[in-house]
This record gives C-alpha cells, sequence and structure tokens, in this order.
C-alpha cells in the first residue's frame, strides 16, 4: 500500500487588492498535482524558487490549507482533517526546515526541544523514560547526550540540523518532509547530514519527500524524482533515468545549467532565454512554451500537456517527448 | 606588471581587547584578462580580501596588520581617501550575492546607472549611454526598464542591472562576490555566460568568489582555495579540478555529489568549519584532515611551490 497518495491538489493563495481587499486573482502554487510515495522511500522534488515545491511541501503535512484535492496517508484524506483528530495524525508525518537557525527556539534547551515533541504525544510514561528517550534520539543523530543542557545559538549550522532532525525523530514518524535540509549549510558539512538521512532511513525505514534545488544532491539521495514547474509537475521517473534521459525539455535544460567539477565533461549546455513566469498570470497552454527550445505554435500556447507516462515509470508532461 | 598583487596580507578584527586575525598571509595576483576564482566556506577570508581590494572592510572594526594590495603597482593600504574614491567603482568594481539588497529601492535603475557614470566618466552620463549598458547586459527593452525601480524587475534581472552598474565605470578588475548563490540554476548559467562573454569584449580581470566547485571549472583560469583564513591550494583551475594536491581541496570535491555518479555514500568531513577565534595552532585543517600526522598539530604550513605554478599549503604535500 501506498504510504502517501496524493490526489489532485491544489493550493491557491488569493491575491487581495483595494478599498475592501477583494480578490482579484490567485496566485496558483500547486496546481492539480498527483504523485505516490511508497514506505521506506525517498521522493526527490527539484524545481526553481517559484515553482511551488515548497508549498507542496507544507501542504502535504497540513502546513498550508490545500484548495482542493486529497492527501491519502496510509489510506486515509487528511486534507479535511483539523485539530486533534489532524494532531494525531502529525506524529505520523514531521518536517524538517530549510534554515537551522530560524526552525528552533532560541529560548528552550534542546532537551525542551526534543523533549516538548514527545510530551504532545505523550510518547514517555514517566521522566526518567523522557529523559533517556532524549539522550537516545542525540546519539542517533550524532551529538552528545550532553548537548540536551544547552541552547540552539550553542550549536553550528550543521549541529542545529542535526537537533531539528532528532526532533522529527522524536515521534517515530514514517515520513519526514525535509525542504531544503541542506542548503543553507557549508559545502563540508552538507555531506555529513546527506550520510545521517540516510543512514536514519536505513535503520527506521523513513520515507522522505525531500525537496531541494540542487539536482546533484536530489539524484544522490531520491529513489524517484519529481520536477516542478509554475505549480505543475512535468516530470517524474526514477532518478538516473531523470538526469541521464530526461524526457522534458525544462527538465534537460535545469540538469545541463548546473555547474560541473569535472572539467573534462562534454555536456552542452543549454541556457533558457527568460525567467520564470508569473505563477498569477501563467502563460496559456505549457506552461513553460514561452522559454521552451522546442515549442511549435499552435500547439504548445493552446493545450495544456497532461502528465502521461513516455515509457514505463516514466512520466513526463510535454506534448513531444518520447 | 599584474593587474592586481596582493602580497602577505593581514587582517585582524578587534573585538574588545582581542584582535582575531580574519586574514592570515594571503597572496593573490591578477593579470590582467585573467579569470581568477577564491573558493572557500565561510568565514573563510574569502569576501573580506576581495573588499580589501578597494579597502571597503570598515576600519574599526577591522585592522590592516601587513601585506601590501598593489593595484597597477600602487598599493591601495596607502592611498588617500581621493585616490581610493577614483579606484572604487572605477578601476575596480564589485558585484554581490543579494542584488536586491544592493539596489537603492527608491531609485529608478536608469538614475542609479548615471551616478556611477557621472563619478567616473561624466561626460557619458545620457540615458543613450545607459540604454548601452543595459543592452550590453542582456535586458530587454531598455528603453522602457530605465524607468523601472528594482522591486520590479525579477532576481536574474537585478543582477544584470549591477553588472551594469559595475561596468559603466569600464573597470579593469571585475569582483563578483557569490553572484549566483541568490539565484535559481538557470538564471546562473545565463549570468555566468554574460560575464564570460563581458570578459572576453571588454578585455577586463574577474575576481570570482564563490563556494561552489563547479563554477570553477566552467569559469576560472586560476583557483585559489581558501580555509580558516589562508589560501591553502593555489593552481590553475583545470589542473586543481583535475588533481587537488592539498588534503581540504580533495575532502571538499569528493563530498560534494556529482550528476550521475553512482556514489552509495558521500564521503564527509568530519567535525565543524572553524570560527574566527577558534582557528586550530599548526595546521587549521588538521583536526579534520584525513591524512594528518602528529606533526601538524605543532607546526604551521608554509605556502610552497610543489610543482610548477601550484602551491601548496601542507607539510606532506608532496608525499600524499
Amino acid at each position: 500500500m501506498n504510504l502517501l497518495e496524493v490526489k489532485n491538489l491544489k493550493v491557491h493563495f488569493p491575491v487581495k487588492h483595494g478599498l475592501f481587499s477583494r480578490v482579484k486573482a490567485h496566485v496558483k502554487a500547486v496546481d492539480d498535482v498527483s504523485f505516490t510515495i511508497q514506505p521506506g522511500e525517498t521522493l526527490g522534488l527539484v524545481g526553481e524558487s517559484g515553482c511551488g515545491k515548497t508549498t507542496l511541501g507544507r501542504a502535504i503535512v497540513k502546513l498550508v490549507e490545500p484548495t482542493a484535492g486529497s492527501i491519502y496517508f496510509e489510506g486515509e484524506d487528511i486534507a479535511q482533517l483539523s485539530g486533534a483528530e489532524l494532531r494525531a495524525r502529525r506524529r505520523k508525518f514531521q518536517m524538517i526546515f530549510q534554515d537551522p537557525y530560524g526552525s528552533l527556539n532560541p529560548r528552550m534547551t534542546v532537551g525542551q526541544i526534543i523533549g516538548e515533541a514527545i510530551d504532545i504525544h505523550q510518547l514517555a510514561e514517566s521522566s526518567s523514560a523522557r529523559q533517556k528517550r532524549i539522550m537516545e534520539l542525540l546519539k542517533a543523530v550524532g551529538l552528545d547526550p550532553i548537548h540536551a543542557q544547552r541552547y540552539p545559538h550553542e550549536f553550528s549550522g550543521g549541529q542545529r540540523q542535526r537537533i531539528g532532525i532528532a526532533r522529527a525523530l522524536a515521534v517515530e514518524p514514517k515520513l519526514i518532509v525535509c525542504d531544503e535540509p541542506v542548503s543553507a549549510l557549508d559545502v563540508s558539512v552538507q555531506a555529513q547530514i546527506i550520510n545521517l538521512l540516510q543512514d536514519l532511513q536505513q535503520q527506521r525505514g523513513l520515507a522522505y519527500l525531500f525537496i531541494a534545488h540542487d539536482l546533484a544532491v536530489v539524484e544522490h539521495i531520491s529513489r524517484r524524482v519529481m520536477v516542478m514547474y509554475l505549480g505543475k509537475v512535468v516530470e517524474l521517473a526514477e532518478a538516473k533515468a531523470i538526469i541521464r534521459t530526461p524526457k522534458h525539455p525544462y527538465t534537460q535544460a535545469l540538469i545541463s545549467a548546473v555547474p560541473e567539477v569535472d572539467p573534462d565533461s562534454k555536456r552542452k549546455r543549454i541556457v533558457l532565454p527568460g525567467d520564470v513566469p508569473s505563477p498569477i498570470n501563467p502563460p496559456s497552454g505549457c506552461p513553460f512554451h514561452p522559454r521552451c527550445p522546442i515549442a511549435q505554435a499552435p500547439i504548445c500556447q493552446v493545450d495544456v500537456p497532461s502528465l502521461r507516462e513516455v515509457t514505463p515509470g516514466h512520466w513526463a508532461a510535454c506534448h513531444f517527448a518520447k | 606588471m599584474p593587474l592586481l598583487e596582493i602580497k602577505n596580507l593581514k587582517l585582524d578584527f578587534i573585538a574588545g581587547d582581542k584582535s582575531l586575525r580574519a586574514v592570515d598571509d594571503v597572496s593573490i595576483t591578477i593579470n590582467a584578462g585573467e579569470t581568477v576564482c577564491l573558493v572557500g566556506e565561510s568565514g573563510c577570508g574569502k569576501s573580506v580580501t576581495a573588499l580589501s581590494i578597494a579597502r571597503l572592510v570598515p576600519t574599526p572594526p577591522a585592522r590592516y596588520v601587513g601585506g601590501e594590495i598593489l593595484l597597477n603597482g600602487r598599493d591601495v593600504l596607502k592611498m588617500s581617501k581621493t585616490d581610493l574614491r577614483g579606484i572604487r567603482g572605477g578601476v575596480v568594481s564589485y558585484i554581490f550575492q543579494d542584488p536586491s539588497a544592493s539596489l537603492n529601492p527608491v531609485f529608478r535603475i536608469g538614475n542609479q546607472i548615471k551616478e556611477s557614470l557621472k563619478l567616473h566618466r561624466p561626460e557619458k552620463a545620457t540615458d543613450e549611454e545607459v540604454i548601452r549598458l543595459l543592452k550590453l547586459v542582456g535586458i530587454p527593452a531598455p528603453e522602457s526598464r530605465i524607468k523601472d525601480y528594482p522591486h520590479q524587475m525579477s532576481g536574474g534581472m537585478q543582477q544584470r542591472v549591477m553588472i551594469a552598474m559595475a561596468l559603466a565605470s569600464e573597470p579593469k578588475l571585475l569582483v563578483a562576490d557569490e553572484p549566483t548563490t541568490a539565484l535559481d540554476v538557470t538564471i546562473q548559467a545565463q549570468i555566468l555566460d554574460l560575464l564570460l562573454d563581458l570578459k572576453k569584449r571588454m578585455g577586463m580581470s574577474i575576481l570570482l568568489i564563490t563556494h561552489n566547485l563547479g563554477i570553477v571549472g566552467d569559469m576560472a583560469d586560476r583557483v585559489a582555495v581558501m580555509y580558516a583564513g589562508q589560501v591553502v591550494e593555489m593552481s590553475p583551475a583545470l589542473d586543481l579540478l583535475r588533481r587537488p594536491l592539498h588534503p581540504y581541496t580533495k575532502a571538499l570535491m569528493n563530498s560534494v555529489p556529482k550528476l550521475s555518479s553512482n556514489l552509495q555514500r558521500l564521503s564527509a568531513i568530519p567535525g565543524n568549519v572553524p570560527t574566527l577565534g577558534n582557528f586550530p595552532s599548526g595546521c587549521r585543517f588538521y583536526p579534520r584532515c584525513p591524512s594528518a600526522q602528529p606533526e601538524c598539530a605543532n607546526t604551521m604550513p608554509q605556502l610552497v611551490e610543489v610543482e610548477p605554478n601550484r602551491w601548496v599549503r601542507c607539510l606532506y604535500a608532496k608525499s600524499l
């Protein structure tokens, strides 16, 4: 059974304007997105800023309200749940954030931060059991148990990200949404956190939705990868397939734009003209057509391409993908 | 004569009664028409070194303790305020990481570019020249764009405006401090292409500061790698990427995942980047170094030329 199944999810934000704050338009941050995550799997999610990847991650853990669509977690639709019912389910899905400085309360010790999660879900019978759990969690993420007495400002960025991971693990979730967990870290520390996430996945059978803009990192950690552009999924496939044989022209350009360390690589760079258009007023037809090197009139300007299975397990939303 | 020659630069930051060495004995040369990349992680002193070229680091809290910065043969550290005004944005221009913070939000971009022209090429301070510059950096419909305010442009476009402003004085050296870090990869590719193209057309030198080793291969002629306030390796770019010599450079290259590699596990560098004031004695990388020897804890290695044009700061550079 799927751990998570997202069906036709939409998140639209109203744009208000004028004297009585009338709704003038909608930002279609996530527009009709469907996908699944299996238990223990990592699904990578890439895209440029403003493509809706963070909003999608937040909608899944219900930090923003979906406008339409359903989110089945272990077969149960959580899209409409709220209050105590939602809180009970939240134990199964947690989130880690990009900014390890902004996501920890500076006035709580590390022990209190992790303990709070244990308390909310009443996962420890006694205070000694609670203390033991905090120590175990700190060890699991590579910190020392004595760190429980310290405050977040006493730690480096990488260590703070470890605290964030320990807090997410405290409630024994099955899915963790990781929103750019390494992009704020120094290059030499990134690899530590990526390795830690992979180790924890193996030990605990966790599933990740791994959101990042760095394609190499996403390819490394994910089994499957999903590419978003202007609120829509444009390609979804096995990580290796999507990097080696991308089907969508946007994915092709995105991969070619990654600067390469290997000076002898012969990859040709496709430089896309222009910027990502505004999601308030996205282009007609295929949202990528104004920047697409292979767009053809009139089909690309008129027909919205649907996400179709081009080859087994490889989905792309392009009229010309084959 | 090289365009820029930084010799044994030493810079301290004064904090209370302590003085913390942020840049320690850094020597870098840049020849005319050359692109040099300065690579390092946060806090390694790369930005402070770059800002020093036009003496833009505020003193205090900073203090220049030693060394020389020879720009066209003249020492910037000994220049008067009037001379400095001439080189800032004149001979040396800067672009920074966050264009939205570098542009003044209440002035139209055309006026901001014209301001730079008025200072350095007053005879050319016209709308026509501003439009020519905007065209040069690839802004579509520049005639209508000169009336825009910064917030009306995207991040990539704002960075193009910053570049136009930097080019207004026809600088000899463009210092680009992480110019694409805040931008998306597709926009990053556009800006890097633009910089390469402008360098060719205008014959200027570029000092590009980055933490992304991938950019080095595309852009640089030579690379200097910094760690904890020191240059630890300096080499022609392709040699460094093909065969890094310093253990830190090696570790850094191995810790970043590469596209289409079949690596199961990344080789992480243990520990954290040392912060200012907490640099280890001896070799500054030894607590994290996979090939450290007891000797490394006590003896600070010097930057030596171990092969022609390849400088490394490691006691065991030859045996590694």
